[in-house]
């Protein structure tokens, strides 16, 4: 909220400078986010007084002033006819900037010296009177810098008001903050008026039909208003916190609103048919244009203030166009009324308007102010529109809004809470300076009443704060409670989350952060089956955009979508992974289930551009490596990767499930070239995704160490031609299925294919190698042991060996 | 025999001593040293010889061998620069070409800090406690002390899949999801995702927090402030200044935002703190009352404190980024200097 301080200094004495006093407020919860001096873009324009005018001897449109600044006389040659001699006006000197980037020269026009400007309040951009020369009013100092003289210098406050501080969005508002903070003095206006005979209840009358919605309203009739344009201080007021000024009924409604925070409406009697208020919920479908010019279809429970026959405002939002006052208007309705704040809000949020009034009603107005600003309001209208104010305000207040009484609040509680003592005499100093009412009680505690406007308050705690937010925190001193001894309780998915990005990082792969929405159509692209669980979106009601309104079902789309961004910024070559969440919707106000996932794709060459290798494209084996030391470094063990497995987005044939005893925690593949196609993806990419939640179940930090072993061992290669379908896994179960005491390891150590292998077979060589634990193998024991293998193994896959296959 | 020793000796020296390279050099020594060289082949006619004379032919034989080995790698020593020192040196490699091998990943910045600030909390005696990110309104809003239709929702603006189902805002529900199944001690920090309904260079539809919550028997306002104090001298170094100022949250009373001095102006001011010499970097308070008796506890015997605060913002002052978007844009330009 804009708050001026010129304004301000009306309700109660500054005497800090403004940044000091931002400080302060902002230290008080009101938190001062700019100050800006503001004050007219002019420069050099000072007061003058017209000597003498005669007209220019070589322009009929134009005439020859001499002017004094007090010290000096000058010639000016003026356009506009409304300056008589005599007059006190705005002379910009030679010298001067005034708005629009114009400098003022010393010139001849038409053969005659000109040492300055007499400006308009256009010229000035101080008013819109662009029509004549601004006639400045008696008893400024001739020669005195405008801007001083008319008082146009001002600082402007803007104060983030939280949603509790309804009673801060007005300038006494928060020149009671000021007050309380500072120890000054708050000065309310004087709310004086005079009243005509006529009675504004012969004249009115207000029904309530729903007073759930609207617990109070009063209304006033002010006759024979003029409506014509507010006075100078008044609009600098207003437009200092941003207002336009409209007229001078409008703007003592809104002048008064800023003033003390309730918002006020006038109505053009003359448009209230049967004169009459009635306050109501709307028609469904009812059509109503309100003060925007904007045609509203309003619902049923839209609360609507409505004269005898049709509705003439939104209630606590906006007029009507119907009812406007203008010009021509010579007697107002005027209008204070306190509205439930929910039903504001509601209605505020349905129609897609707030407004001051609006916001002011849904965080809660002063109930027990709404007289006080009709009051006021009238009184400002017979000041400045010379309104004839009827007898009698109408106050329409069946359902009370019970004030809050006698809140118990217990000094030893202050300390409780706070960790500090404060004395009870600043307590009881503090919460007077904030308008409450304190009794003692005999047990030494006190009762707090706040006053009606700190809608805010209503128990012990809320008391507390306002006393140390007064007292200030800074008086609060440190303390660290005692930290319990255990403090090495850590959870496993935390440590698993490092592990993983300590084993991945160390292989090459940088961590990227997606985000958790993404684009419905990424089913297709994934080529996901209609009954696919992928499929199962969470969906976002309100997205920011379709390409992000939908909740993650695997995080392979986001890793894509990586490749995709850094493949447009030229860069081919990644090796990315990601931890986090996927969301599959379950039935309707149920939550989704949440699964953690960890997810990785590499693509373009296997190492980076050096000189020791010619490009080598990265594949499938790489990232299973990957794959395999995550396994590894996590001790998890029984680790199964099974072609077959159909993951729609993989290549058929260069993919696999990971399974863990039997259990599917994953897959690994080359990406389907088809869903390459679709995203637009150049280069091959291989990915994996793998479910956290299992992993954080069963990877192990224990460790068991064994007996290095204390003999040779012996090894002996052979060659396995088999067919080409048969994969390497399915020799080496066979091999392990032998229980041979002897063979501590076999591995695959090359597969080949091609030339001088016959078609549809491949070579797959595996070194075996054997070991005792008690003492060194010999040869024979060795060949013995060995030779049963192969034999075994080529009975049971119908492998020829390599070399004897004569 | 000792004296054809003693010969071979003298024509061994002599074809030593006109030698002049490596390979005359090592030609001599396979002659004489070799496995079938004429001092290999003398020694073993040693055995031939009386028994009393072997022990001192063996002896001799020895001393021979040692003293023409001596000679020859003395003399190829001296060959050196052109010889097997200057071969090794004509294996020279470029030492400043890069190292071979895969070069490491990076941790995305947001985890780093994140697990920076989790690990303060840590040896606070904090567990990590983690909530849904698609959450209940009742465990959002509504049990966090702010109901339906407040103007308080206003502060955050809502992704919504139902009416009464929203992304989480905030990883506030952490607080109320722990306590309702806890008994007090309670002290955690939750850190996650969270969401709103903004986009622009502060605000991404995504981004990350850090709850923290401490509830004990007897905690203060005061412990509020020595705890995150501690903290954020951790964070940002002991001597940074910080300031406590009151604010609004509708779950934490008294509430405060807490504010460092400026590391980049030293307070002051400049772009980044918006002149003001201050950046707001944690939002906390002593939790509500209402909060308590929503989830079961009696207020009138435990009290604690929450706060919460946004990773990318710690993330943005400590390495000066200055466009949010950045962090989702998982550019590797970006990611590599992490």
């Amino acid at each position: 909220m804009l708050v001026s301080l010129r304004w301000l200094r009306d309700y109660v004495d500054v005497e800090l400078k403004p940044g000091e006093l931002a400080d302060r407020l902002t230290m008080a919860g009101l938190e001062v986010e700019s100050v800006d001096e503001a004050g007219p873009e002019f420069t050099n324009v000072v007061v003058a007084k017209i000597l003498s005018i005669k007209s220019h001897p070589g322009a009929d449109k134009l005439s020859l002033c001499e002017v004094t600044t007090g010290d000096e006389n000058y010639p000016v040659v003026c356009g506009a006819k409304n300056i008589n001699v005599g007059d006190v006006v705005p002379l910009a000197q030679v010298g001067a900037t005034i708005p629009g980037g114009y400098t003022i020269k010393s010139s001849i026009i038409r053969g005659e010296k000109s040492e300055g400007m007499l400006c308009s309040e256009d010229e000035l951009g101080i008013g819109e009177d662009a029509a004549g020369i601004m006639i400045l009013p008696g008893g400024l100092s001739l020669g005195e810098d405008l801007a001083d003289a008319l008082d146009l210098k001002d600082t402007v406050f803007d104060i983030g008001i939280t949603p509790n501080r309804s009673d801060c969005l007005s300038v006494i508002g928060i020149a009671r903050e000021v007050a309380a903070i500072t120890g000054k003095k708050l000065k309310l206006p004087e709310i004086v008026f005079t009243e005509a005979e006529e009675n504004t209840k012969d004249i009115t009358s207000v029904d309530i039909l729903n007073p759930n919605l609207c617990p109070r309203y009063t209304a006033r009739i002010i006759k024979d208003v003029r409506v014509g344009p507010s006075p100078h201080w008044m609009r600098l007021r207003l437009e200092a916190v941003g207002l336009r000024a409209i007229n001078n009924i409008v703007d003592i409604t809104n002048f008064v609103m800023m003033e003390f925070g309730q918002p006020l409406h006038a109505f053009d009697f003359r448009f209230l048919e049967e004169g009459r208020i009635v306050v109501r919920g709307a028609q469904e479908g009812e059509e109503f244009v309100s003060l925007d010019g904007k045609e509203r279809i309003l619902k049923a429970d839209t609360l609507m203030i409505c004269d005898g026959v049709k509705p003439v405002a939104i209630g606590g939002i906006m007029g009507g166009m119907n009812s406007e006052v203008t010009d021509d208007t010579g007697t107002v309705l005027l209008e204070s009324a306190y509205f439930n704040p929910t039903s504001i809000r509601k209605t505020s949020k349905w129609l897609g308007m707030s407004t001051d009034a609006s916001f002011r009603f849904e965080r809660g107005v002063d109930p027990e102010g709404v007289v006080r600003a009709s009051n006021r309001t009238a009184q400002l209208i017979a000041d400045l529109a010379g309104g004839k104010i009827c007898r009698n305000c109408i106050d329409q207040y069946s359902r009370k809004i019970k004030p809050v009484e006698n809140i118990p609040l217990r000094v030893k509680k202050v300390d409780e809470v706070l960790g500090v003592k404060v004395k009870a005499g600043e307590i009881k100093k503090i919460l007077k300076s904030l308008g409450m009412v304190v009794n003692k009680t005999e047990d030494g505690s006190y009762l707090v009443t706040p006053p009606t406007f700190r809608v805010d308050i209503s128990r012990e705690i809320d008391l507390i704060e306002e006393i140390i937010r007064i007292h200030g925190y800074d008086g609060v001193p440190m303390s660290l409670p005692a930290v319990p001894e255990r403090t090495d309780i850590k959870n496993r998915e935390k440590t698993l989350e490092e592990k993983i990005r300590v084993i991945l990082t160390g292989q090459g792969y940088s961590e990227v952060i997606n985000y958790s929405f993404i684009m419905p159509e990424s089913a297709n692209i994934l080529g996901l089956k209609e009954d696919d669980e992928g499929r199962k979106f969470v969906m976002i009601k309100n997205p920011l955009t379709e390409d992000q309104s939908v909740m993650r079902t695997s995080l392979v789309y986001g890793l894509l979508d990586t490749m995709r961004k850094n493949a447009n910024a030229g860069c081919f070559d990644l090796r990315i992974f990601e931890k986090g969440k996927i969301f599959i919707a379950q039935k309707e106000g149920e939550l989704p289930l949440e699964k953690e996932k960890i997810a990785g794709l590499i693509t373009g060459i296997r190492y980076d551009d050096l000189w020791h290798w010619k490009e080598l494209l990265s594949d499938f084996y790489d990232l299973k490596g990957c794959v395999e030391n995550l396994f590894d470094g996590l001790m998890v063990r029984d680790v199964k990767f099974k072609s077959g497995t159909d993951v729609p987005l993989l290549h058929p044939g260069k993919s696999c499930g990971i399974f863990v005893d039997d259990k599917k925690i994953g897959f690994i593949g080359e990406v389907h070239p088809g869903v390459l196609e679709k995203m637009d993806l150049k280069r091959n990419a291989v990915v994996f995704e793998l479910d956290f939640d299992f992993l954080a179940m069963h990877y192990t930090e224990e460790i068991f160490y064994r007996e290095i072993p204390r003999f040779p061992i012996s090894s002996r290669d052979v060659a396995f031609l088999v067919g080409k379908d048969m994969e390497g896994e399915r020799i080496l179960d066979l091999v392990v299925g032998e229980s041979e005491e002897l063979l501590e390891k076999a591995a695959i150590f090359d597969v080949y294919y091609g030339k001088g292998i016959p078609e549809g077979m491949k070579s797959t060589a595996l070194r075996f190698t054997y070991r005792s634990s008690d003492r060194t193998l010999t040869d024979d024991e060795v060949d013995e042991a060995h030779n049963r293998i192969v034999e075994r193994i080529a009975g049971l896959t119908g492998a020829r060996i390599r070399g004897k296959e004569d | 025999m000792r004296e054809d020793l003693a010969e071979l000796q003298r024509k061994a020296e002599a074809e030593l001593n006109s030698a002049g390279s490596e390979e005359e050099l090592l030609a001599i020594r396979t002659k004489y040293l070799g496995r079938k060289g004429l001092l290999t082949l003398l020694f073993r006619k040693i055995g031939n010889a009386a028994p009393d004379e072997r022990p001192l032919l063996g002896r001799l034989s020895n001393e021979i061998k040692e003293a023409l080995s001596v000679k020859i790698e003395n003399a190829l020593e001296k060959l050196a620069p052109q010889g097997k020192y200057g071969a090794l040196l004509q294996e020279k490699i470029d030492v400043t070409l890069p190292g071979r091998g895969v070069r490491h990943g990076r941790i995305h910045p947001i985890s780093q800090v994140s697990q920076e600030i989790c690990e303060v909390f840590l040896r606070l005696g904090f567990s990590v406690a983690k909530g849904p990110e698609v959450e209940l309104d009742y465990y959002n809003f509504e049990a966090l002390n702010i109901p339906k239709d407040h103007p308080a929702r206003d502060m955050q603006d809502t992704f919504y899949v139902e009416d009464n189902i929203v992304l989480r805002t905030h990883t506030s529900p952490v607080q109320i999801r722990i306590m309702e199944k806890q008994r007090p001690p309670v002290r955690i920090v939750s850190p996650g995702k969270v969401y709103r309904h903004d986009s622009d260079v502060s605000h991404t539809p995504m981004f990350h927090q850090i709850e923290g919550l401490w509830v004990d028997k007897g905690i203060t306002f005061s412990d509020l402030k020595g705890v995150l104090t501690y903290f954020l001298q951790q964070v940002f170094g002991e001597d940074t200044v910080l300031r406590f100022r009151p604010s609004f949250f509708p779950f934490t009373e008294p509430s405060a935002e807490i504010d460092i001095q400026c590391i980049i102006c030293g307070g002051t001011g400049c772009r980044v703190c918006g002149q003001s010499g201050w950046l707001e970097i944690l939002g906390a308070g002593m939790v509500d009352p209402e909060v308590f008796k929503t989830v079961g506890y009696d207020p009138e015997e435990i009290s604690g404190f929450a706060f919460g605060l946004g990773v990318e913002r710690i993330a943005m002052l400590k390495y000066s980024i200055s466009d949010i978007r950045l962090f989702y844009e998982n550019d590797r330009r970006f990611l590599e200097q992490f």
